[in-house]
């Protein structure tokens, strides 16, 4: 309405109008123009103080905590020395320096930082889900067990990510009492990748395996997840789950399944799983097929070779590849350097296999 | 001229106008998007451990394929840098593409090639392979030596013989940061449906080198190359970001892109009869993927880095402008039916008109606008308020953009430390606008319309090699 009575008042016309509408629009992004020039220089001029306040903070520190590190007696001078406003710059160095430790010695670091974690601890709940995030990476790096509480009802967060950093840090075999809330939460991750989540399982350690076998074999769980954990009983070469792998490879369809527990069987099968894997060694599809092959290959013995051979003539490369290296694994390098004398379109593949072998 | 004439001169004078506006309007407001996006995921990069990362076994093994064409002056260095790389599994493939320099001999000195077996895993059309060699010192470094046939033929070599479920694509002339594997690869392992990512690339001119590293990040001295600084910000922290932020990524930089290999193969490589192929393969990545039903995510990742050498004189760089342009008029009108086409969701919606419209057409209205804005102020039927709007947004919001683009560096990377870097940032960011982005637009003009009469080729590219520091192996 001002806008219509301003173009009446000043009897403006439809070109002075277009230009006044232009020079508004102007005006505002040159506004937003100046905003991020001021905001440039103000930027650069909060991380330049943070940057000396950090390298004077790991100047004061960083002797201390190498001191506390050989000598836990030591540990309460540097607390003494970490000033209340400069808690959570302590934590963040703690933090960072954790990543380099392991065993004993992040024990240490555990106890030191102890002091300086509930307000860590309260950040778990704050309404940001990115400064949860970075609560549940503190907490679970050196909060564990005292904070435990705040990292398992990170499992359960609405933030996607929350959960996912909870579960990682949880996912320790240091911290096998939490192996199962992570398993449990598992379906919350299934746009996942499998690799990804494989190994946060496979991380947990042996205590975990008797619930994954049982899993694996519950045929009322969604494939995705029983394939997640076929990899990472893989992982783990978990040598007690090749009969149930078997017996899932018998019953499922599952393209995914069908992958991973060859995969499986192939680490940790024995010969009196070869039969369900021969069964998917002329399935139509090409991964299964390969992988078939693969098993076929660690496992079988010059029985196989006729197969294997015959798969090296596969219309598909990937499965003639992988049945070109089940033959060097089942013992065939004869076979292959035979093969790679011949005028056969697959010479130069057996050649290949061979030479993968060779340490240039 | 009769008053009809003036009035229509004069109409478009006002379209011109509006379509600055609108054209700024929409880079700022990426820019915004940016700026939430960058924010946020700075925030996200703390709360990953990449050490953790490295050392899981989560990683999904990566080939990377470096084509190269005549590049005996950087070649050695970019596969330096490659083999420093911490990634837990990957190769390297380097395609040399039939260059007609050094390039192979010096590969084979440095790096002690010798032949070997490597049986292609699909059979994408390329030129005829040559030989295959393998470095006795670095067993994950491979060489294919085939006919020359352009890169997206070297690349779909490549492609050919990478047994790895990803691949990343790249330039042999670049120098990649030996973090930068593990974090592109991070959305592949948080998501399952990544179908590819793309990285950062920032100029190495200027900057130190050392053992195929960047080690001391400078503004290039040539002037040429310091406003290319200026764009490289802006396109990947305001442009790209802005659109992975609505996700809506068209292009990934043919210089340092990670895809799935399965997906691009069956989507049929990179196509050989454009010179933007890799613009093309994300553009065709989304039909592939959308007209299939098969859910898939393009992401860009603003910290992964890449340095490449730029062009300092204007001759090169004006050919090089003009081939990017063609390859993006190429793709556009290969794929011009996503146009405003829902299926394709907000890649066919939002990202493929602002292409088609203001990034494909933009330089013929804006030279136009120049020029009817020159007539008309010659001719004296211009009023002072117009002129100060044309000009104000033909250079204030052109600074604005790239003022943004400087302030985005700092919240987020501050990849040049020094004061006075920033200062000259801040000068460029207004000084472009007089001359060089005209020129740029002539430049992108030449290129629509070489598309338009269907011209083909690269156009010769000139290396100076990287700066390097003075090493005990340098000197």
């Amino acid at each position: 309405m001002f806008f219509t009575d301003l173009v009446r008042a000043l009897e403006l016309t439809v070109a002075d109008t277009a230009l006044l509408v232009i020079s508004g629009v102007i005006i505002a992004l040159f506004g937003v123009t100046v905003v991020f020039s001021a905001y440039a220089v103000v930027l650069r001029y909060r991380h330049a103080q943070r940057d000396r306040l950090w390298a004077e903070l790991r100047n004061r520190w960083e002797k201390p905590l190498l001191d506390a590190i050989a000598d836990p007696e030591s540990i309460p001078a540097l607390q003494r020395l970490v000033e209340e406003k400069h808690q959570l710059y302590f934590v963040n160095y703690i933090l960072e320096f954790s990543r380099r430790m392991r065993g004993e010695e992040r024990a240490v670091l555990r106890t030191l930082v102890a002091p300086f974690l509930d307000e860590i601890g309260r950040r778990a709940s704050h309404p940001n889900s990115q400064v949860r995030t970075r609560a549940m990476q503190t907490l679970g790096t050196l909060g564990l067990p005292a904070y435990e509480r705040e990292v398992l009802a990170g499992l359960e967060d609405p933030s996607p990510l929350v959960s996912f950093v909870a579960a990682r840090y949880l996912a320790r075999a240091e911290f096998p009492q939490y192996g199962r809330a992570v398993l449990d939460s598992i379906s919350r991750f299934d746009g996942a990748n499998f690799r990804f989540l494989a190994s946060m399982l496979a991380s947990i350690g042996p205590t975990i395996s008797p619930e994954l076998r049982a899993r694996l074999a519950d045929p009322d769980r969604p494939d995705w997840e029983r394939a997640v954990i076929a990899e990472a009983l893989m992982m783990q070469r978990e040598p007690r789950s090749g009969d149930v792998a078997a017996d899932v490879l018998v019953q499922t369809r599952d393209r995914e399944l069908s992958i991973r527990l060859l995969r499986l069987l192939g680490t940790v099968g024995r010969r009196e799983h070869l039969e369900a894997i021969r069964a998917r060694s002329t399935t139509d599809d090409v991964f299964v097929r390969a992988q078939a092959l693969s098993a076929m290959g660690r496992l079988g013995d010059e029985r196989d070779l006729p197969v294997l051979i015959a798969g090296m003539d596969d219309e598909s490369p990937w499965v003639a590849l992988h049945a070109a290296r089940g033959i060097r694994e089942a013992g065939g390098r004869g076979v292959l350097f035979e093969l790679a004398q011949t005028e056969l379109a697959y010479a130069s593949l057996a050649g290949q296999v061979l030479y993968e072998e060779v340490e240039p | 001229m009769s008053e009809a004439v003036w009035s229509v001169v004069e109409f478009f004078n006002y379209l011109v106008l509006g379509y600055f506006v609108v054209l700024h309007a929409i880079y700022l407001g990426t820019s915004l998007f940016a700026f939430g996006a960058l924010k946020r995921y700075a925030l996200r990069l703390k709360s990953l451990d990449l050490g953790d990362l490295i050392t899981s076994a989560s990683a999904p093994p990566i080939t990377l394929l470096a084509p190269a064409y005549n590049e005996e002056a950087t070649v050695v260095e970019s596969v330096r840098s490659l083999l420093t790389l911490e990634y837990p599994e990957y190769e390297i493939l380097v395609v040399n593409d039939g260059s007609k320099d050094e390039t192979l001999a010096r590969l084979r000195q440095a790096f002690n090639l010798q032949e070997a077996h490597r049986v292609p895993t699909a059979d994408l059309p390329s030129a005829e392979i040559r030989g295959v060699y393998r470095s006795r010192r670095h067993p994950h470094l491979w060489v294919i030596d085939k006919e020359n046939g352009g890169k997206a033929d070297a690349l779909n070599a490549g492609l050919n013989h990478c047994q790895t479920p990803t691949f990343c694509a790249m330039d042999a002339d670049s120098l990649v940061e030996p973090e930068a594997l593990i974090r592109i690869v991070r959305p592949f392992m948080e998501d399952a449906s990544t179908i590819a990512a793309g990285g950062v690339l920032r100029i190495a001119n200027g900057c130190v080198v050392s053992q195929g590293r960047v080690v001391d990040v400078r503004m290039p001295k040539n002037f040429i190359a310091q406003l290319q600084v200026l764009e490289y910000l802006r396109a990947f922290l305001c442009g790209r970001m802005g659109w992975d932020a609505l996700d809506s990524t068209l292009v990934i930089s043919g210089a340092f892109g990670i895809f799935k290999r399965s997906v691009v193969v069956e989507a049929g490589g990179y196509s050989t009869d454009t010179v933007g192929e890799d613009m093309e393969l994300v553009v065709r990545l989304h039909r592939y993927c959308r007209e299939r039903d098969i859910p898939y995510r393009i992401h860009f990742v603003p910290d992964p880095v890449a340095w490449t050498e730029c062009p300092e004189s204007i001759r090169v760089l004006g050919r090089q402008r003009e081939r990017w342009q063609r390859g993006l008029y190429q793709s556009l009108m290969r794929h011009r039916v996503m146009l405003f086409n829902k299926k394709y969701g907000r890649a066919g919606l939002i990202a493929y008109p602002y292409f088609f419209f203001l990034e494909m057409l933009g330089p013929l209205i804006e030279l136009l606008g120049y020029l009817s804005f020159t007539v008309t102020v010659l001719a004296g039927r211009a009023d002072w308020p117009f002129v100060v709007a044309f000009l104000s947004v033909a250079v204030i919001l052109g600074g604005a953009l790239s003022l943004s683009a400087v302030a985005l560096e700092e919240l987020s990377f501050r990849r040049y430390p020094r004061i006075s870097d920033l200062v000259r940032l801040f000068v460029l960011a207004l000084a472009e606008n007089f001359g060089y982005r005209q020129l740029n637009a002539w430049w992108r003009l030449q290129g629509t319309v070489a598309a338009i009469r269907g011209k083909e080729g690269w156009g010769k590219m000139t290396r100076k090699g990287f700066a390097t520091a003075q090493t005990p192996e340098a000197t």
